[in-house]
């Protein structure tokens, strides 16, 4: 019987280490104990804006786009975007939405929250369900703003939200950097520089 | 007593629970096990594969220059190689060139195998993708890839039908253009059978793990 026991506890134990030997699930854990901490002795931490990148342009396109993610420490919402104008003529705010959605449908599923975040139990049906057949059909639309819950790090990334740029005046091209200019409903304008990364 | 075996199957359960968090978990990252991935015996294709496969290989669009001539592409790869195939257009700053990016880091991960994954991209948007701009767009990508583009409408409805896909161009009184299009990419073998379809954001690790495995099994079969 106490075979059993440590050899079952040895395969829960080598399950979990190998689940925290991946990489992205234990930085975010990591730094989720930190911001927590951080709430308990400081009162106003700082808008964070991490990893802003943009793609290096294809050859023959004239649009780009610049990804990031934004953690607010209050209930904030993204309501701007700039670039300077050597760079593009025009800045916009905009999401990759299934196409088949109605816009006004599209925009309650962004608002909505976390109605994802149901079922936890069967690891294995988490993963069919991100494979679920459809048409698949997918545009663009521009948004008047992001919602930024209070501490939630919200990610601007491919297929999703973007910072659009239009008539770009010449190509992105790798190791450079565009100066990018946030702005918030209550925390003003911020402004971060992106760098020009190959994808 | 009458406990003591509920006890035992409760521990085994938990055991092969584990177990399969342990595989999950290495399945679940991504590079740098290829060397684990090549031996598994388990190796299976982790995009959608079809009961039924798509055929698409009576199928072709012009194949652009960029002096605007045309060769017609048959939807079929070359002889013991796979065929990519993709639709989209290059004003896109999201989706089609993340969907291309991908596939040019699979090839490369792919080695000497990469150059036996042929790259094709067709344009939804024929008015604005000039056979110029498509050939420079895809060159990006995939210097020795096949820009596909065609003026008739028809054509490329009756070709975006055998792949299942859908696009519309909708141009807006203020002078911009709406695009919507499938964002799902085909894998083609050289009978023009489609062996696998990857739903948007997939990511090169998979698409090289699928192509190797499908080029293997070409290997073996031939």
């Amino acid at each position: 019987m106490k075979t059993t026991t440590r050899a079952a506890a040895a395969g829960l134990v080598a399950g979990a280490l190998l689940l925290a030997g991946c990489g992205s699930s234990d930085s975010t854990s990591s730094s989720d104990t930190t911001a927590a901490k951080k709430t308990t002795t400081t009162v106003a931490a700082e808008l964070e804006i991490t990893d802003a990148w943009a793609r290096q342009s294809p050859m023959g396109t004239t649009a780009g786009a610049v990804y990031l993610t934004i953690t607010s420490p209050v209930d904030d919402a993204l309501v701007g975007a700039s670039v300077p104008t050597s760079v593009a003529a025009t800045t916009e705010i905009h999401e990759t939405v299934a196409a088949d959605d109605s816009k006004m449908s599209s925009t309650t599923e962004a608002m909505g929250g976390d109605t994802e975040m149901t079922t936890t139990t069967a690891m294995g049906d988490s993963t069919e369900t991100t494979m679920a057949e459809g048409s698949e059909s997918m545009t663009m639309q521009p948004v008047d703003s992001i919602e930024l819950p209070a501490g939630e790090a919200v990610e601007l990334k491919p297929g999703g939200y973007h910072i659009m740029l239009l008539d770009l005046v010449k190509p992105l091209e790798v190791g450079q950097s565009i100066d990018v200019t946030l702005t918030f409903d209550k925390a003003g304008e911020k402004t971060v520089t992106a760098e020009v990364r190959e994808g | 007593m009458a406990s003591r075996p509920d006890h035992r199957r409760r521990w085994t359960a938990l055991l092969s629970i584990g177990c399969f968090a342990a595989v999950l978990a290495l399945g679940a990252c991504g590079s740098g096990d290829d060397a684990a991935t090549t031996t598994t015996a388990s190796r299976q294709i982790e995009g959608i594969v079809r009961p039924e496969p798509l055929q698409v290989g009576d199928l072709s669009l012009p194949q652009v220059a960029a002096d605007g001539s045309e060769t017609p592409f048959a939807f079929k790869a070359d002889d013991g190689k796979l065929l990519f195939v993709a639709f989209g257009y290059t004003n896109c700053p999201d989706v089609c060139p993340t969907t291309l990016y991908d596939i040019k880091k699979a090839r490369k991960q792919m080695g000497a195998d990469g150059d036996r994954v042929q790259v094709a991209f067709g344009t939804v948007d024929p008015e604005r993708d000039t056979p110029k701009i498509m050939n420079e767009y895809l060159g990006s990508f995939a210097p020795d890839g096949h820009p596909l583009r065609t003026d008739d409408a028809d054509q490329l409805k009756s070709v975006q039908e055998a792949f299942g896909v859908t696009s519309s161009v909708v141009k807006n009184p203020d002078g911009s253009t709406d695009v919507a299009h499938t964002a799902r990419s085909f894998v083609v073998d050289d009978q023009g059978n489609v062996v696998v379809e990857w739903s948007f954001g997939t990511g090169a690790d998979v698409m090289a793990s699928d192509l190797q495995l499908l080029l293997d099994q070409q290997d073996e079969d031939s």
